[in-house]
């Protein structure tokens, strides 16, 4: 009895194994595949392993399926993986699908873009009561759902700690992040992130304790506490400043913004450190409201925030920085949400190109479609949808004081520049 | 009686159970090896696609933050900045260990004293903090007690020798000192304190009156270190408010003092439990035969049920300093830069996250195993010899 017990366990394992040996495996042994399709079944693996479990995908329900079984059986079927692959995201009535190792297919297979971004930022990204995440960066989500799906409201919206926010886009839980991040060189190649057009071209500042004796940045003589957020570039910004100014700060990190509030209503801090959007943001709402605390004039670094995808998809990085440049775009042409639809019988081939109009040829009338995997009416749905930069921009930032400053378009004193959609 | 002739015929390989039995685990572990090896391979394959290290060379990368109440630049290299988290780790650690260990041994006696108050007081602390998970005690001890219960900067309240505020509580420290003036005068003064317990030690067997010569070496040793001391020319610094700083003294990072009392609070009500269980695992005759022998309470106490009930208390004991250690990581969430909130802030500056954190958690393996050798020593020694 006990051998037979003893026997059948042991077939079960072999059983196992057998299957997942001899599966279709996506195979990524980049050892034996050429540096083509290594990438085709890399970049196939992240986005099988994100999107087959929200689809109905049985195939492929072997967890261990999409693995790095080095048997020889993958790399005999490099071709066979992208075939099966399109089979399997299935989703035939998009008319933009691409071939089926992409995350543009993915996405679209899925349905829904998977934004990160945070939940107590005011001003920029707050999940209110009633569940919506609203904000700035919420809205360029937004954005980009509009422009990839057609459906402003198709987001699903990821709350990140800061410590994990990488994480997170390096492990293809989230699609795009945006999430104020500064775009640096080491996040650029460390991070396997790919930051796209900014958003927002912010600096860092300083705030302080309105009744306090500080006048100005000089007057946080040594020993003075200054407290930022950990893990970001506020940190090191703010140790390069003191060295700069000749001032010996101790700089306080704290997890999140809540503690480091407390803190600061506690007295533990002197001054607050951050980016000049989010102490803005901060002072809007701060409890005893925004005349008890000052931001001193001045910004001591360059932050551009841009969105972030991760790298390895030079396709899908496109398609989020032209959904990204779209709200910029509008308002150079003029166009916001309130007037999109009365562009349809304009004669500016540039209103016409953006917003997928017919344009008139010598012999027959086309739609401009620059070959990127969006529809060609992806202007006009972020328009009409979500609103143009001044409407985004007004909405979240004008209404807390921030003027738009160096945020204000090319040709109207700021650098805000978005290239030409054509 | 014939017995029954046995079998010669052998088992078929199929059938042997033995032989299924070890066949049966080599192909458990050789699935286990390929299990690992996929994840090898995934993780190194999309580490690559993604252009992330997979090796430790970030360690050399600018650490880009400063570590509070340390001098340590933000230009240091991610290692250095490791190195003082590590510190900061043993740092709590060790403070943490004794204190839990004084005021749990402390609370545990009370439990079991014939005190009706004193005895109903340590079973409700007790029975209060074991259930309450470890993390509201450390926020609490950062949110209520530094930032609700310590004054500001301007209010310090200045005891002369203490001064308290939410930006940390000062103390008085010596100044002048070296490390190694520090040492020999340490060791001088341990001679002098051994000297002085010999001495004891011989006056006892002379006139049979009790040695006491830990009582007198530890004295000795503090006046040795005392008169040695001014006699160097050291000395000391009181604390006083000055500013929006204190001047002298040293200063307790209010995020140390936090986490420190939520530690020992804690930990105390655990350790609390296991001294009294260990005490009433002694057999009630021993107690009673030191009560026959006239013997004061407190020498029935360390000389006979102690070192009997410590005997079965090393154990679990041990367990609870290996806790401590680990629940130290808790200081991450109120700004304490020990080993793993340096990890973290290093992951979310661009280190790559699996080596850092595959190497915090072989740093905190080591301490703990280090640990765990110390107990197990202790343990060996004091373990009933069995005949």
């Amino acid at each position: 009895m006990r051998t037979l017990l003893l026997r059948a366990v042991l077939l079960f394992f072999i059983g196992v194994f057998a299957i997942s040996c001899t599966s279709d495996g996506d195979g990524e042994s980049a050892v034996t595949d050429d540096t083509d399709d290594s990438a085709d079944d890399a970049t196939d693996d992240g986005s099988d392993d994100a999107t087959d479990d929200s689809s109905d995908d049985s195939s492929d329900d072997d967890s261990t399926d999409d693995s790095g079984d080095t048997t020889a059986d993958d790399s005999a079927e490099p071709t066979d993986d992208g075939g099966d692959d399109g089979d399997d995201e299935g989703d035939d009535d998009v008319t933009e699908v691409q071939s089926g190792d992409s995350k543009l297919a993915a996405v679209q297979s899925a349905g829904v873009v998977r934004c990160g971004t945070r939940d107590a930022l005011p001003a920029f990204a707050v999940l209110t009561e009633d569940g919506d995440h609203v904000g700035f960066d919420a809205d360029f989500c937004r954005v980009i759902a509009a422009a990839v799906l057609g459906d402003a409201e198709a987001v699903e919206f990821v709350d990140l700690e800061t410590a994990d926010r990488f994480t997170a886009l390096q492990s293809d839980e989230v699609d795009v992040l945006v999430r104020n991040t500064t775009w640096t060189a080491g996040r650029d190649g460390g991070e396997g992130a790919t930051f796209l057009q900014p958003n927002f071209y912010d600096g860092q500042g300083m705030m302080v304790a309105s009744d306090s004796e500080f006048g100005a940045i000089e007057d946080l003589d040594d020993g003075a506490i200054i407290c930022v957020a950990q893990g970001t570039t506020t940190e090191g910004n703010a140790a390069s400043e003191a060295a700069r100014l000749g001032l010996d700060w101790e700089i306080r990190g704290f997890e999140d913004v809540p503690l480091l509030q407390e803190a600061f209503v506690a007295g533990q801090c002197d001054g607050w450190s951050s980016d000049s959007s989010q102490l803005a943001g901060i002072r809007s709402d701060f409890p005893d409201g925004p005349d008890a605390l000052t931001i001193f004039e001045g910004v001591f670094s360059k932050e551009p925030l841009a969105p972030a995808v991760a790298d390895g998809d030079t396709e899908w990085a496109q398609v989020v920085n032209w959904a990204v440049s779209a709200p910029i775009i509008a308002e150079e042409l003029g166009i916001d949400s309130s007037n999109v639809d009365s562009f349809a019988d304009t004669d500016d081939v540039n209103i016409q190109r953006f917003l997928g109009l017919e344009i008139e040829g010598d012999e027959e009338t086309a739609v401009l479609d620059p070959g990127l995997g969006l529809p060609t009416d992806f202007g006009a749905q972020v328009v009409s949808q979500v609103g143009n930069y001044a409407e985004i921009f007004d909405e979240h930032l004008g209404s807390i004081g921030l003027e738009r400053g160096v945020n204000a378009l090319w040709n109207e004193g700021g650098i805000m520049y978005a290239p030409p959609y054509r | 009686m014939v017995s029954a002739p046995v079998s010669a015929t052998r088992v078929p390989i199929w059938r042997n159970v033995r032989v299924l039995q070890w066949i049966f685990q080599l192909l458990v572990l050789l699935f286990a090896v390929l299990v690992l090896a996929w994840l090898w391979g995934n993780y190194q394959t999309n580490s690559e696609r993604l252009n992330i290290p997979t090796d430790l060379g970030y360690l050399d990368n600018p650490a880009a933050f400063e570590i509070t109440g340390n001098s340590m630049s933000q230009n240091a290299p991610v290692r250095t900045a490791l190195y003082e988290g590590f510190l900061n780790t043993l740092r709590i650690s060790v403070a943490g260990i004794i204190a839990a260990t004084l005021l749990g041994t402390i609370v545990g006696i009370a439990r079991l004293s014939q005190n009706w108050l004193v005895s109903k007081i340590a079973t409700v602390y007790v029975e209060a903090v074991r259930n309450v998970p470890l993390a509201i005690f450390v926020v609490a001890g950062l949110s209520a007690i530094v930032f609700g219960v310590l004054p500001n900067i301007q209010e310090a309240w200045d005891l002369g020798f203490l001064v308290a505020s939410n930006r940390g509580i000062a103390v008085p420290w010596f100044e002048g000192g070296t490390g190694g003036g520090l040492l020999l005068l340490g060791l001088a003064a341990a001679a002098v304190a051994w000297g002085v317990a010999r001495w004891r030690r011989s006056v006892s067997e002379r006139t049979g009156e009790p040695p006491r010569s830990g009582l007198f070496a530890g004295g000795a040793f503090v006046v040795a270190m005392i008169v040695g001391w001014f006699a160097l020319g050291y000395s000391a610094t009181l604390p006083n408010v000055d500013g929006r700083r204190t001047a002298g003294g040293i200063r307790v990072d209010p995020s140390f003092f936090a986490l420190f009392f939520a530690l020992v609070v804690y930990t105390a009500s655990h350790i609390a439990e296991i001294v009294r269980g260990s005490i009433q695992s002694v057999p009630k005759g021993q107690g009673e035969a030191a009560s026959a022998l006239a013997l004061s309470g407190f020498q029935r106490m360390i000389n006979v049920i102690l070192p009997q009930a410590f005997r079965v208390a090393i154990p679990p004991l041990g367990n609870q300093y290996l806790n401590l250690i680990k629940n130290s990581s808790l200081g991450a969430a109120i700004g304490y830069y020990d080993l793993t909130l340096v990890t973290q802030t290093t992951v979310g500056n661009g280190s790559p996250a699996i080596p850092a954190f595959a190497l915090t958690m072989v740093i905190y393996i080591g301490i703990s195993l280090f640990t765990s050798v110390f107990v197990n020593i202790a343990n060996r020694r004091l373990a009933l010899v069995e005949r």
